[in-house]
């Protein structure tokens, strides 16, 4: 039906073409009365004849031709034109008046009523073929033996003779078929996410055959001109590899107890100042408690710690709490906020839940608690997939699938191509320009993304720079030969695992064919209805079709149609590992894009990395570890962890140091470029980067460093004194009071009230939306609700109480969390449903515990909920608070039927209310 | 040099920029929702966003396209079949089946289905040369919300609140109302305040039951109770905050308790439909079940802009305006629950006085194409996206009325004449608020941030009063 259609759309076109105007817009900007006037005045001073930048605004082709850094205008297209976006930017001109809205109103208008250019070669065709084309006829396919990706093949062609015959257009099958519409096919259009051409491509195929086709000499090589990276851009301090200082010897020698302390001393000491005091023994069990494992310490740990009188006994708390399996539950959490960490797939309003994202979720949590040394752990996360020929592996190895389980981490920005709407070449680039932000901003320190555009306007990154990186994920990631995200997995599974999933699958799979087929026979009659009222019968017709159509079959089949859905639901995913891999063979050409689009195609660019990260470090050099491994990710890999580059460790470090002092000693933790913060300590950051490197690379060594510093056992107290002279702490004169985030808030909740469930890893909790909107935890009473990290992450559904304090987004990913105060906040810790009844259960258990004591239910509360015991008066006041409550509460209870003896109910209540509000408290939200 | 130019001075140099940033924090640097002072007097105090999830078809709507009646049947153009979501469901060019007629003294076209907003044709400013970036509705609603076609970016109500604070400080200053039949598409995503602090974000009032999530405990309680256990946290809180001066953080705390006792009242008060005239209720269709549930919507907003609230963002259900397949039904439908409410909002706004302080704006994501879609099986034709030329409505604070701006080509599908960017929409916006979209810059990570970034963006003037 298409086809023919098609057909008719061709003959119509020069019909209509010719006859009706709104088919060719007017000019309605002539340029010679209104544009060239302005470009005289305010452009012509400086681009004229030999202009700067070679850039020539005299006439409409000098300024479609351009200058270096491509052309100046987009004919139809004032959106993507370079010359508009600097006059509306006010980055030109340079000196003297910028142009008023008006004027640059006059440009738009003239630059969206241009026709496009006249001249064509084949830069202007590759991206029609790369857009339309390549998906049948190019590397994996081959439709017709036809490959449209090079000259050589196009002018080889297929089993009916050679594509192109130069000159020719009527004579070359390309042009034919595409002309006629039967090329695209309509009908594989959709699932192919391909648009069909537009008459302007239509035209630039035919004008650049009609010229003889010429193969592409515009595409300048990158080797050209490599100067826009100089030796004084290379001076910058993160761009010099760290060396390692000595280590100060400050006045207040006797508080140093490490040499972290040394170099905060020096700094603290130069204004006058020195260490706060000591925070107390108990404070500091709860800080340190929060901070290694993300929970409080229970009454149990509080009592220990008090009676430890070693003088070693916080190195060896510190021990205990590094080993502990929390601890990873707690640290990797971070790295996966880098990693950008999700169970959906986003951009679709679905949210396509990722089945088995969480494996990688699980990696992070285990490399953690091994304490993985950081360069391996970063390999494995960017090339694990290059360590291990797992494609010719005899056997499946538990270090294998963990090295493919790593590369998850570049697949967990949000992927929306596996719908073919949004599945276009554009909407896949944006996925390789989202991973690149989390290897940018989370290893680099550097705001990379800037040059997909342009060059960067502060760093020393030139655009060229961001598609050598780009280059370097295309032999996996390959925007012109791509791989939906929901069919990117490796199929490989532990085999107990797989066993135990089909088993569990079978009989269910075995159910919905027989509900299916049952399914089928009511259709039939139906869809011989539908297919004898139909015109086209060769029309498929799908079970919604029916259902739209005919009302009785929609009700004769509900039940069934039902049972199949809720059959469908009680299937397990398919154990698969959701890796980034290898696509094999050569992978494509890489251009520069200019003004970052997918079909302006500038010069072709080989995998690289930034030109300005050069000093003391081994080049970047790919090679195939095995046949069909390019080795660019794992080159990079290596060339990150080179133990002096100038970022890696700095940039981690920096992060470490931000999680437990409050900020990063740079405080732009994702910017270590110019604009960035310059650092608080530069010394101090260069001799942790070398301590890190020379520990081998060891994270739990790093922070034993950190959290066993005098600095960090500083009290929270802040006098005038230490307002007025470190107003900020940027000087680190005392710990910060901190706001515990998100996670902290609701796995302390639970750890309190003892309804932690310690299960670790596998497959996501699920989430249910209560009536009233809000998103909890599946979980029971009985069992115990899971940690946060262990509760479906996907992005329509975070948790409401996540959400309230500041869980953020990934979108892509997140470096450094926002901290807010807000209404909501209060609302949901004081009315929500679930504290109520975690409170509830914890009063519950005190009484069971103290059942004639209520001073001892006090008590333990205070020292369960806030790691301390209560002070006399505090448990004189709450006693007081309870009998006021419970007299309320038995009013209350009057006006209900209630079976339980009112008196001790309304006790229960009110000793909960008291729970509720130590939980709800500043000071247990608050970490001193 | 006039106060005119002293403003514009200020307000476009670094300086402005720069104060844009200083203004949002308060003397702790925490950010906060005070009240600030716009770059220049702005013509717009506040917003209500009718948001038309979907995509309207301006054709059937608002630009009369007699033109197309005479291609009726014939196929399409390459440069139309190359923007269609369905590529396999293309039909032919076709023409509006609703009659069009001119109204008011200004004499704006409009069609039939929208017989209450004919009666307000004077009070809007039409624009029919609306385009957009992309044919799917996800990307399309990022960019209409928050000026890209990815998620992750401050919308543009956090941009509002971000730079002028809020009057009321006892309710949010970005107030959604979502449909409680479905969420939009993107879901809470339209909403998010990115990379501005989370304080920015829109919160969500529901219109049935409590306005907002756990605003009151579930249960049921006396207040001599409630009132107890109110003043149980504060003694615990405020003998910790004594303890420890100098931490700002835990006065805002505090704060917040306070501001969410007061909500309780405020909030349930501002949604009290109760305290309106029947009158007024009928006036927004409250009585009849087609309009009741976005009537309702229609005139909380009201109620909320009255109480200082800078930013409310009206939706309707899912994406009503959908209309893939029987279009003619559709679209009385979306329209029978719209159109009342909507030209009710401005009559009341305007009876009030609050019109000329509150700018009202109407749209969805994108248009509708001129040709027809089929889909088999699924009823009469339909018609699929159609971002290159679309329809948009504003009225009130600072915009002409019983003005059009723009227009498409002769067959409605590509706005050319007077073309309006998204971004151009934004920039307006903010205009009219008194902000200029360049100086409301957000630093992050030593970059700054702006809802245009280096986007061409322009003030349409031609629209401003």
């Amino acid at each position: 039906m298409c086809a023919i259609q098609m057909t008719v759309t061709k003959v119509l076109l020069f019909a209509i073409a010719a006859l009706f105007p709104w088919m060719a817009v007017s000019a309605a900007t002539p340029f010679d009365t209104d544009v060239a006037p302005l470009l005289q005045k305010k452009c012509l001073p400086c681009h004229s004849e030999k202009g700067q930048a070679n850039l020539d605004l005299r006439t409409e082709s000098s300024i479609l031709r351009g200058g270096k850094t491509g052309p100046a205008i987009q004919a139809g297209n004032s959106e993507h034109s370079l010359l508009i976006e600097k006059v509306v930017s006010k980055s030109m001109p340079p000196v003297g008046d910028k142009l008023t809205d008006d004027q640059i109103s006059v440009l738009r208008n003239w630059v969206d009523h241009l026709t496009p250019a006249v001249q064509v070669t084949e830069a202007d065709v590759l991206p029609i073929f790369q857009m339309r084309c390549v998906v049948c006829h190019g590397k994996r396919k081959q439709e017709g033996g036809l490959d449209l990706r090079t000259q050589a093949s196009r002018l080889k062609g297929g089993k009916s003779g050679p594509a192109i015959v130069p000159g020719k257009p009527d004579a070359s099958p390309v042009y034919q078929k595409i002309a006629s519409g039967q090329m695209p096919p309509p009908k594989l259009l959709v699932e192919n996410a391909v648009r069909p051409p537009t008459t302007a491509e239509v035209e630039t195929i035919r004008k650049w055959i009609s010229a003889g086709a010429p193969a592409v000499q515009s595409l300048p090589n990158e080797a050209n001109s490599n100067r826009l990276v100089t030796e004084k851009d290379r001076q910058f301090w993160a761009f010099q590899p760290p060396v390692r200082p000595s280590v100060p010897a400050p006045r207040h020698a006797s508080d140093v107890r490490n040499p972290i302390d040394a170099f905060l001393l020096q700094k603290l000491e130069s204004k006058n100042l020195a260490f706060n005091t000591p925070a107390a023994k108990l404070t500091l069990l709860r800080r340190v408690y929060l901070d290694l494992t993300g929970l409080p310490p229970a009454p149990a740990d509080v009592d220990a710690y008090s009676k430890d009188r070693r003088p070693d006994a916080y190195e060896r708390l510190v021990d205990r709490l590094l080993e502990s399996p929390r601890y990873g539950e707690r640290w990797g959490k971070f790295w996966l906020d880098a990693a950008g960490y999700s169970d959906s797939e986003g951009i679709i309003d679905e949210d396509l839940v990722r089945g088995n994202a969480w494996r990688y979720r699980d990696y992070v949590i285990r490399a953690f608690n091994q304490d993985k040394p950081f360069n391996q752990f970063l390999t494995e996360q960017i090339a694990g997939d290059e360590l291990v020929d797992y494609r010719h592996a005899k056997q499946l190895t538990p270090d294998l699938m963990e090295k493919l389980i790593a590369t998850g981490f570049l697949r967990m920005t949000p992927d929306g191509t596996y719908s073919p709407s949004n599945g276009s070449l554009v909407e896949r680039m944006d996925v390789i320009s989202d991973e690149l932000q989390v290897i940018s901003s989370s290893v680099l320190g550097l705001t990379v993304g800037c040059a997909r555009c342009h060059n960067h306007k502060y760093d020393p990154i030139p655009q060229r720079d961001y598609y050598r990186l780009s280059a370097i994920l295309q032999s996996a990631y390959d925007p012109y030969d791509w791989v939906k995200p929901t069919e990117r997995y490796l199929d490989y599974a532990p085999e107990g695992e797989r066993k135990e999933a089909a088993a569990h699958n079978a009989p269910l799979e075995a159910e919905i064919a027989k509900l299916k087929a049952e399914l089928e026979l009511k259709a039939k009659p139906y869809r011989e209805k539908f297919l004898a009222a139909s015109t086209d019968k060769t029309i498929v017709i799908k079970e919604e079709d029916l259902i739209e159509k005919y009302p009785e079959f929609r009700m004769e089949t509900a039940d069934l149609r039902e049972n199949i859905a809720q059959t469908k639901k009680k299937l397990v995913d398919k154990p698969q590992i959701r890796a980034l891999y290898e696509m094999g063979g050569e992978p494509s050409q890489s251009y520069l894009l200019r003004r970052g689009e997918a079909q302006q195609l500038g010069e072709a660019v080989q995998p690289g990395v930034p030109t300005v990260l050069s000093v003391g470090l081994k080049p970047y050099e790919p090679a195939p570890p095995f046949p069909d491994s390019s080795g660019r990710r794992l080159a990079l890999a290596r060339w990150l962890t080179q133990p002096n580059h100038p970022l890696t460790t700095r940039v981690f470090v920096n992060r470490m140091w931000m999680h437990h002092f409050g900020r990063g000693i740079v405080a732009s933790p994702s910017n270590f470029g110019r604009l960035g913060s310059a650092p608080s300590h530069p010394e101090l950051l260069d001799w942790l980067a070398t301590e890190f490197v020379k520990n081998d690379w060891s994270i739990k060594s790093m922070q034993r460093l950190m959290v066993t510093s005098a600095a960090y056992r500083q009290s929270s107290v802040i006098t005038p004194d230490l307002e007025k002279l470190d107003p900020e702490n940027a000087l680190l004169s005392r710990m910060p009071l901190r706001r515990m985030d998100a996670e902290q808030i609701h796995d302390s909740i639970l750890s309190v009230t003892e309804d932690l469930n310690p299960k670790a890893f596998g497959p996501p909790v699920a989430v249910e939306t209560k009536p009233a909107g809000e998103v909890v935890a599946v979980g029971s009473n009985k069992e115990g609700f899971r940690r946060s990290i262990y509760v479906l992450q996907r992005r329509t559904t975070p948790l409401t109480l996540l959400e309230a304090f500041d869980l953020p987004p990934m979108s892509p990913n997140c470096i450094e969390r926002a901290y807010s105060t807000v209404a909501p906040q209060a609302l949901e810790l004081t009315n929500s449903d679930g504290l109520r009844d975690r409170a509830r259960y914890f009063a519950g258990r005190l009484i069971d515990e103290f059942p004639a004591d209520p001073a001892k239910q006090v008590g333990r509360a205070y020292l369960q909920a806030l790691g301390r015991p209560a002070s006399p008066l505090e448990i004189k006041q709450a006693l007081a608070d309870i009998d006021r409550l419970a007299n309320l509460w038995q009013d209350h209870l009057k006006s209900e039927k209630m079976d339980a003896p009112r008196a001790t109910e309304s006790r229960w209540f009110a000793l909960s209310d008291l729970c509720r509000s130590l939980l709800s408290s500043a000071e247990f939200t608050y970490i001193d | 040099m006039t106060r005119r130019d002293l403003f514009s001075r200020f307000a476009s140099g670094l300086q402005g920029a720069a104060l844009a940033n200083l203004f949002a924090r308060d003397m702790f640097g925490a950010y906060d929702l005070k009240a600030k002072a716009p770059n220049f007097p702005p013509k717009a105090k506040s917003v209500i966003q009718l948001f038309q999830n979907g995509g309207p078809s301006q054709v059937d709507l608002f630009d009369h396209k007699p033109t197309l009646e005479k291609f009726a049947g014939t196929a399409p153009s390459r440069d139309i079949v190359n923007q269609i979501e369905f590529a396999d469901q293309i039909g032919t060019m076709l023409p509006s089946s609703f009659k069009f007629s001119k109204h008011g003294g200004s004499g704006i076209e409009l069609s039939e289905l929208l017989p209450h907003l004919a009666t307000c044709a004077d009070d809007i400013c039409l624009i029919r040369s609306m385009f957009g970036e992309h044919f799917n509705h996800e990307p399309s609603l990022y960019l209409m919300h928050s000026g890209r076609t990815l998620p992750g970016r401050p919308s543009l109500g956090s941009w509002v609140v971000y730079g002028l604070g809020s009057e009321n400080q006892n309710l949010p200053a970005y107030v959604v109302l979502d449909d409680p039949k479905k969420l939009p598409v993107n879901g809470i995503q339209n909403w998010q305040s990115g990379y501005l602090p989370p304080i920015y974000q829109g919160t969500r009032f529901r219109s049935e039951g409590p306005p907002l999530l756990n605003l009151k405990p579930s249960e049921e309680l006396e207040s001599p109770l409630v009132e107890a256990q109110r003043s149980l946290l504060h003694r615990i809180d405020d003998a910790h905050r004594q303890a420890r001066p100098g931490n700002p953080d835990l006065d805002a705390r505090l704060a917040s308790y306070e501001l969410a006792a007061r909500m309780q009242m405020t909030a349930t008060d501002a949604l009290d439909l109760s305290q309106e005239s029947e009158a007024t209720k009928e006036m927004y269709g409250l009585n009849q079940d087609a309009t009741a549930s976005y009537g309702r919507r229609c005139l909380m907003a009201r109620r909320l802009i009255e109480r200082g609230v800078r930013y409310v963002q009206i939706f309707i259900e899912y994406q009503i305006w959908d209309a893939h397949s029987d279009l003619e039904k559709s679209l009385r439908y979306s329209c029978g629950k719209t159109d009342q409410p909507a030209a009710a909002l401005l009559k009341d706004l305007k009876q009030r006085g609050l019109l000329d302080s509150t700018l009202v704006i109407w749209g969805g994501e994108f248009g509708r194409m001129p040709i027809s879609q089929t889909r088999p099986g699924q009823g009469t034709a339909g018609r699929d996206h159609g971002p290159a030329g679309f329809s948009m409505w504003m009225a009130g604070g600072g915009v002409k009325r019983g003005y059009v701006h723009g227009a498409t080509d002769e067959i409605g599908h590509k706005a050319v004449e007077n073309r309006v960017s998204v971004h151009d929409f934004h920039a307006t916006l903010l205009h009219l608020l008194g902000m200029n979209y360049r100086d409301l810059v957000y630093e992050r990570q030593g970059l700054k941030e702006r809802i245009t970034d280096q986007i061409p963006a322009r003030i349409v003037n031609e629209l401003l009063a």
